[in-house]
């Protein structure tokens, strides 16, 4: 199979896909010699005119012209028809079958039926045949026309965006007094070039409401601004500015807008939008890490790769749900699975292009990107990258350091008590036990045919297992999220089968049968015994092996050999055989008898004489998703009474012959033992026995077995998040599934690799996410430039309303130009040098004398440069919707500023919005209202709309009549007169106190609406007077704009 | 055309304009824009505004009734005698990638009565008896087909032109390019019973602005529209009184800000919403009508209520000058194990299955054709009726149809459709697969957009670096469902 990679740098670069097929086929023809009189004739007769008249108005160098080439095929010259278009060769000359021309004309590929509209006559379409059987002779001549854009890369280098950052110097300015750093010399210095000038200062209350909003999204505390309005030092700015860079606040709010551009979600959409309750840790992690100020090159590698950088951890883990977030369809079959797969990819691909590079990678799925410089293949070697991912869930630590000062603690406390008994047993058991033997064994006797195996050791690959003190072993909880993914392999390797692993001793002889109970529990679904929610389990596969217990033996160990022999309950489709057929995709289940004891017994195939000195005895007890939740295992050494149930008959039911319980057990085996050399090995099990028999002993057992069973457990976080997964991806032609030009491999965009990709992808055992994520991050070979000068155009869209870059998700050829193209370079630079650090980046924008400005009524200015390009003023922004809703619930005092956690699903929760659910058949309403995303695709740019519905939410929902009561009640608490509370009102909701004329105004408002209010309480109108007063403050621009 | 914009890119109005706009209120601005001075600032201070066609448009309205869960076409217009004679016959050609589960690929005769009605003789089967009665005002179309073999995906292609969500629907689209010409109704309105699967999705404004989304009318709650009613604390005097000093304050606020016309906007949106207060709910206040025409609708009629309503509603929607209305016809009465969600969804048994859908839908649709045209208000409106896709011809299990992505039949009434019975398309002998004029839902929407006045070229929005079309890079119009020459 061809595989798409290993390119050569190359000055131009022709990804002509057919150029092979096209020689081979010009070939033929060659060979064909010219083409006879008759095929001419034939030629001329049959098909000339049918092309003409149903084929060139789609399909020729005229089509073309007129913009209506289809599939970039011409069929108006011999070399079109023997090229093809974009999916392959039309013909194959000799071969009518094989050539999709007449596939087309027979309308055989429901894909491809041509003509579209109308199919032609049957005799036609033999003529085509034949056409092509006779090796498509054709006289017609000229070049075939070129439909395909060919893509030079090195010159697609040269586009502003892909070049190397320059590194600009701040320019001189003129008026060098307004500069307050260097931002603002490149802002100046275009200014004075265009006669234009800055606006003044904007006053100090409206500069800390703006710094508040844009890097908390929250209005300040009357208290906090008339704090910031005391301080007299020259840097009280800064030092606000880094203050509020410290709030937990800060990842709050600048994590919503990195979720916009990463279309995040916590369901997947389409039918039944299954809830993703493992959603949330992305989003966490998203404001953890701005909070922490992680490197934005590195904030970059985590998303695309944590999984692999920090295999296991939370934050690997919560880190690449960044990937998966994209819609997914709740309803798969195989028929729709590889298409949907290949959507998932160009989702993943398309979120990274736009939010990371500003690119429209998506374009390239099916052809040559019609803009940018980016080859068809390009996509798929960057498809490739992603090839062997799937998404899912993983139970991971979310606190692993408190997890191990609990298990340290544990450890410490265990040590002695350990102590005590290995003491025990060394000191005083010998004696013990002797004179034990002498006086009381005699008397006792054993008869019972089954013995329960002491578990020595439990453990479980996907799960906890407790030891119980009755000889059970419970299920505790999964360690390794069942996956519902479709296509996930099955059998063998399924990744849900998960395997319990058991050791027990014995030092019998003789061993006839093993015996499986699997005991109904009421904490189980159902009361179980399985753990589905039937009740059911399903044992796949059941095997026990034997070794010495003696380390000094020769003996080796043995698989013993199974027959089965009964299940007290089975399905007829599920026997008990399944269990010890070596087949995994088998399995043994029993799901109409739920919250009843099951079991089953395997009679041992010729007998287990047993090891001398003891032997260990291993069950391993595979079950495919649904394992047992308690289970018990027993051996005995008589043979079974009776034979297995014949396949398709009932099992039949096992006598419950459990009989007297573990001391018999111990009985058998402790003289079993004294009869046997006692090794060494076998002191524990000698004091797990005698403790039964023995107070103090049992005394100093018990508790370390009991102090064990308490050994903490991590608390295990569902995360949903990349799994390893997927399948090889291929090339498609024109994106389709059914036309697979050969496997890709991993690579990366060529206009923005100055090298081979090797250079990240080496060595070759290395992720390619872990590659994909350095390239990108590469600011001196890779994609690194561009990265930097994307997020730094993003924050300062966010901070000036609209980008150095007004298209922030597309730095293409469609997009906008730069309007200040050494700014943004000086920014990227300034980002990459301080370890592309986002704090300080702020810091830098903040402290400029632009961002600084007010917004002045300069009628030159307004002349000059109309759509203000040259910052000569900063005009008041919309908040977003979720800076609202927190802003109303800021100024109610309803604000709870509990962080993290999973998602709250009404809008009249108090958690802050970016908590709130993004589920996408249900989006909030006042958030989708106030042009929240839609959470389908990468959203750089909301826009703000207005609408009467946003206006009758601000008059008459429950949710903003109750903050507006809940502000009355501050206001009026503060302030005790009306008069007093509506200049409160004001600080609180503006920032600034009223005017005169203001207060005139709301004054009288307050008043007349007491009149309507009217009733007989005065104090209850006048607390809903001021409560509609309030409305009307926070229906006002001003609270909504922020200058 | 009218020049597009994407967010961020406004270009805002002068002074002077502004505080005109600002001064004289919403009448005025809208008198002005229909007076075709429809500038980019009028447009920036209501986006809604009516906008200029690219041509005549022959429909000024659209109501789709959208049959959820997708009824077989085979069982309802695309009538297959061939079919029925080899009922239990291994069905030619059949294509186990087509449907959802497994079918049997033996044929299974549709089991209705079929007729012929009208002048144009159109075959209907008898689960359509009063819909059956307005055959030769409507344009079948038997040669629909789309590539999503599952509800979602399907709706979404059949709403928003592709079968991955995040594309805006129809609806969006055709508000974005013609505004809307009452602005005290919203311009796009959804109607649904249970939402049907793919929910919000299908009827998504996606990357377009939000102004341009659908406003969702659930059958299934009490209060229509959210936040609409005034608080039951609040009397009107107290209401207006506040609006008036909301007015004021915003007022003085905008007049120092004077390059922003978004603050315009948001002053006239608080008097849009006052007025939409009262025009909303008598818009919606179907029991004002005459008992005979809530009968000729089949409300008070336990199958027909839901969609009667809902059928009644939009046609007092479009005398008020909605633009674009959905019905997603919700339950029938049941009895054959499908789903609320998606209705028409007969995959156990097809007969009871479209009987209980019909005995839902029959009676309110054709009342509405017939009010509509009594009204003289069909022919400005487009009525369009069908699925998601279609169903096998072959059974699944014994008695039921498997999704059919290949074949189904969409029919259009009014709004300058040619009518008459017209039958466009076809299906092969079996209706399993259409053969003949295949009409894809990128086809579609060229038409409904030619018959809204739309060019489906130019309708573009530059989102991501690209001039997205609802009909992306396809789109045909069909000529022939058009009524005279184009």
């Amino acid at each position: 199979m061809q595989t798409l990679h290993a390119r050569q740098p190359r000055c131009v670069v022709h990804f002509s896909l057919s150029v092979g097929l096209l020689f081979s086929q010009a070939a033929f023809a060659a060979e064909q010699g010219p083409p006879s009189p008759e095929g001419i004739a034939f030629f001329e007769q049959k098909i000339r005119p049918v092309l003409a008249d149903s084929c060139y108005k789609c399909h020729s160098v005229a089509a073309k012209a007129q913009g209506k080439l289809k599939g970039g095929l011409f069929l108006d010259t011999r070399e079109g028809v023997l090229a093809g278009g974009d999916t392959g060769p039309s013909v194959v000359p000799g071969k009518p079958d094989a050539s999709l021309l007449v596939k087309a004309v027979r309308w055989s590929d429901p894909d491809v039926e041509m003509p579209p509209k109308h199919k032609l006559p049957e005799p036609v379409i033999a003529d085509f045949a034949k056409w092509v059987a006779i090796g498509v002779p054709d006289p017609r001549t000229g070049a075939q026309g070129s439909a395909k854009r060919e893509i030079n890369v090195a010159q697609g280098r040269e586009f502003w965006s892909f070049k190397p950052l320059a590194h600009p110097s701040p320019p001189e300015v003129k008026n060098a007094a307004w500069v307050r750093s260097p931002v603002d010399r490149f802002i100046l210095a275009k200014q004075e070039a265009a006669g234009v000038t800055p606006s003044a200062p904007v006053s100090r209350e409206k500069l800390a409401r703006r710094a508040y909003f844009d890097l908390t999204g929250l209005p300040p505390s009357p208290e906090e601004l008339a704090d910031f309005l005391k301080d007299e030092s020259p840097d009280v700015f800064a030092k606000l500015v880094d203050r509020l860079l410290a709030s937990p606040r800060y990842g709050e709010r600048w994590g919503r807008h990195w979720l916009d551009l990463v279309r995040y979600a916590e369901s997947g959409g389409y039918e039944f939008d299954g809830y993703r309750n493992g959603a949330y840790h992305y989003r966490d992690w998203v404001i953890r890490a701005l909070n922490d100020d992680m490197p934005y090159s590195d904030f970059v590698r985590w998303q695309l790769a944590g999984d692999k950088i920090a295999p296991g951890t939370y934050v690997g883990e919560a880190a690449t749900g960044f990937l998966v977030a994209g819609p997914y369809p709740g309803q798969i079959t195989a028929k729709t699975e590889e298409r949907i797969r290949y959507d998932q990819l160009d989702d993943m691909l398309s979120t990274i292009g736009s939010s990371m590079l500003g690119l429209t990678v998506e374009c390239v799925r099916c052809h040559e990107h019609k803009y940018d410089p980016i080859p068809h293949a390009d996509y798929y070697a960057l498809a490739a990258t992603l090839a062997a991912t799937s998404h899912g869930v993983e139970l991971v630590d979310a606190d692993p350091t408190a997890t191990k000062t609990a298990l340290d603690a544990h450890a410490a406390a265990h040590a002695p008590l350990l102590a005590a008994l290995r003491k025990f047993e060394a000191e005083e058991l010998p004696a013990r036990l002797e004179k034990w033997q002498r006086e009381e064994m005699p008397a006792l006797s054993s008869t019972a045919r089954w013995q329960t195996l002491d578990p020595i050791e439990v453990r479980a690959d996907k799960a906890w297992l407790d030891a119980e003190a009755d000889g059970s072993v419970t299920f505790a909880g999964r360690t390794k999220a069942v996956q519902n993914r479709p296509g996930r392999a099955q059998g063998t390797d399924d990744p849900n089968n998960i395997t319990y692993t058991i050791t027990a001793h014995t030092f019998q002889r003789n061993l006839a049968a093993i015996r499986l109970d699997a005991i109904a529990d009421r904490k189980f679904p159902k009361s179980g015994p399985g753990l589905a929610a039937d009740g059911s389990f399903n044992l796949v596969e059941f095997s026990v092996t034997a070794s010495p217990l003696d380390a000094g033996s020769a003996e080796k160990p043995v698989t013993l050999k199974l027959v089965p022999a009964q299940a007290r309950f089975a399905e007829k489709a599920m026997p008990i055989q399944n269990s010890v057929d070596g087949n995994r995709t088998t399995g043994w289940r029993a799901k109409d008898n739920p919250g009843v004891d099951n079991a089953a017994a395997f009679e041992i195939a010729g007998g287990f004489p047993g090891f001398d000195g003891g032997t260990v005895i291993t069950f391993h007890i595979e079950f495919r998703t649904d394992a047992i939740g308690r289970l018990r295992l027993a051996m005995t050494n008589s043979p079974l009474p009776a034979r297995p149930a014949e396949n398709g008959k009932p099992a039949a039911e096992i006598p419950d012959a459990l009989g007297g319980g573990t001391d018999v057990q111990h009985l058998r085996d402790l003289r079993a033992m004294l009869d046997a050399k006692l090794v060494a090995a076998a002191r524990p099990d000698a004091m797990r026995w005698m403790s039964r028999f023995d107070c103090e002993g049992k005394a100093l057992f018990d508790t370390v077995a009991d102090h064990a069973r308490q050994a903490p457990r991590p608390k295990l976080s569902e995360v949903y998040t990349t799994l390893q997964g997927g399948r090889d991806v291929f090339l498609l032609r024109r994106g389709d599934v059914g036309n697979k030009e050969g496997k890709a491999a991993p690579g990366f965009l060529q206009v923005l690799a100055t090298t081979e990709p090797g250079r990240w992808l080496a060595p070759p055992e290395r992720d390619p996410r872990v590659a994909l994520g350095d390239w990108i991050a590469d600011a001196e070979h890779g994609a690194g430039h561009l990265l930097a000068r994307v997020i730094v155009n993003r924050v300062w869209k966010y901070h000036f309303g609209r980008g150095i870059v007004a298209t922030p998700n597309d730095f293409g050829a469609q997009g906008a130009r730069p309007t200040h193209p050494e700014l943004l370079d000086f920014l990227a630079g300034e980002l990459i040098r301080s370890g592309w650090k986002l704090k300080p980046l702020h810091r830098l924008m903040m402290l400029s004398a632009a961002y600084q400005q007010g917004a002045d009524a300069n009628a030159q200015n307004q002349q000059r440069d109309p759509d203000n390009k040259l910052l000569w003023q900063r005009p008041a922004h919309r908040l977003e919707a979720e800076a609202i809703r927190d802003a109303l619930l800021s100024v109610g005092e309803k604000l709870d500023p509990k962080m993290f956690g999973p998602a709250e699903g009404t809008v009249e929760s108090a958690r802050r919005s970016v908590y709130l659910r993004v589920r996408r058949s249900e989006l909030i309403p006042f958030l989708t209202l106030f042009d929240a995303p839609d959470a389908t695709r990468s959203m750089g740019d909301r826009g703000a709309t207005t609408l009467p519905t946003q206006a009758l939410t601000m008059m008459n929902s429950p949710f903003v009549r109750d903050i507006a009561a809940r502000l009355a009640k501050r206001a009026l608490a503060k302030g005790g007169t009306p008069e007093a509370a509506i200049d409160h009102m004001f600080q609180i909701a503006f920032s600034r106190l009223p005017s005169g004329a203001e207060r005139t105004k709301f004054g009288a408002y307050f008043s007349r609406q007491k009149e309507l209010i009217g009733g007989t309480d005065p104090k209850l109108a006048a607390e809903k007077a001021l409560a509609a007063t309030c409305l009307v403050a926070l229906a006002t621009n001003e609270f909504i704009y922020v200058d | 055309m009218f020049s597009h914009h994407t967010p961020g890119e406004l270009v805002l109005p002068t002074r002077r304009k502004f505080l005109q706009q600002v001064g004289h209120g919403f009448g005025s601005l809208a008198l002005a824009a229909m007076l075709n001075e429809q500038t980019r600032a009028a447009a920036a201070v209501n986006p809604l505004l009516p906008r200029r066609p690219d041509f005549t448009p022959r429909a000024r309205a659209v109501i789709w009734l959208f049959m959820t869960g997708a009824p077989s076409q085979v069982d309802t217009w695309d009538y297959k005698p061939e079919l029925q004679k080899r009922h239990g016959q291994v069905l030619p050609g059949s294509d186990p990638q087509t449907g959802f589960f497994k079918t049997s690929g033996k044929c299974l005769k549709s089991p209705f009565g079929w007729q012929q009605h009208g002048q144009s003789g159109t075959w209907v089967s008898d689960i359509f008896p009063n819909l059956a009665r307005h055959v030769d005002d409507m344009t079948f179309i038997h040669s629909c087909y789309l590539k999503g073999n599952n509800h979602a995906p399907a709706a979404i292609e059949l709403m928003c032109g592709t079968n991955v969500p995040g594309r805006p629907s129809t609806g969006a689209w055709v508000t974005y390019g013609l505004g809307t010409e009452n602005q005290n109704l919203p311009a796009f309105v959804v109607m649904h019973d249970r939402k049907p699967r793919g929910d919000d999705q299908i009827w998504s404004a996606g990357f377009l602005p939000k102004t341009f989304q659908a406003l969702a009318l659930d059958a299934r709650r009490k209060e229509a529209i959210d936040n609409l009613l005034r608080a039951k604390e609040e009397t009107d005097a107290q209401q207006r009184t506040a609006l008036d000093l909301l007015r004021d304050v915003n007022t003085a606020h905008a007049q120092v800000r004077p390059t922003q016309a978004d603050l315009a906007a948001r002053i006239n949106s608080f008097e849009l919403a006052y007025r939409m207060q009262t025009a909303a709910p008598e818009a919606l206040d179907y029991q004002s009508e005459s008992e005979a025409t809530k009968k000729l609708y089949g409300i008070g009629e336990k199958n027909t209520e839901t969609f009667g309503r809902q059928c009644l509603i939009a046609r007092r929607l479009v005398e008020r000058g909605v633009r674009y209305i959905q019905i997603f016809a919700g339950k029938g009465t049941g009895g054959d194990g499908s789903v609320d969600d998606v209705p028409w969804d007969g995959h156990n048994n097809i007969e009871a299955n479209h009987r209980s859908c019909g005995a839902a839908t029959d009676q309110p649709a054709a009342a509405l054709l017939a009010d509509l045209k009594s009204r003289g208000l069909l022919d400005s409106t487009l009525v369009i009726w069908g699925g998601e896709f279609g169903r096998t011809s072959d059974a699944q299990g014994t008695v039921g149809r498997d999704h059919n992505p290949h074949a189904f039949t969409t029919w259009m009434a009014g709004g300058g459709t040619r009518g008459g019975g017209f039958h466009y398309g076809a299906t092969d002998e079996f209706g399993y697969k259409a053969v003949e004029n295949k009409v894809h839902v990128n086809d579609l929407h060229a038409t409904i957009l030619h018959l809204l006045g739309l060019d489906h070229e130019k309708l573009t929005y530059r989102y991501n670096g690209r001039d997205f079309r609802l009909t992306d890079v396809g789109g045909h119009l069909l000529r022939e469902v058009i009524a005279g020459d184009i």
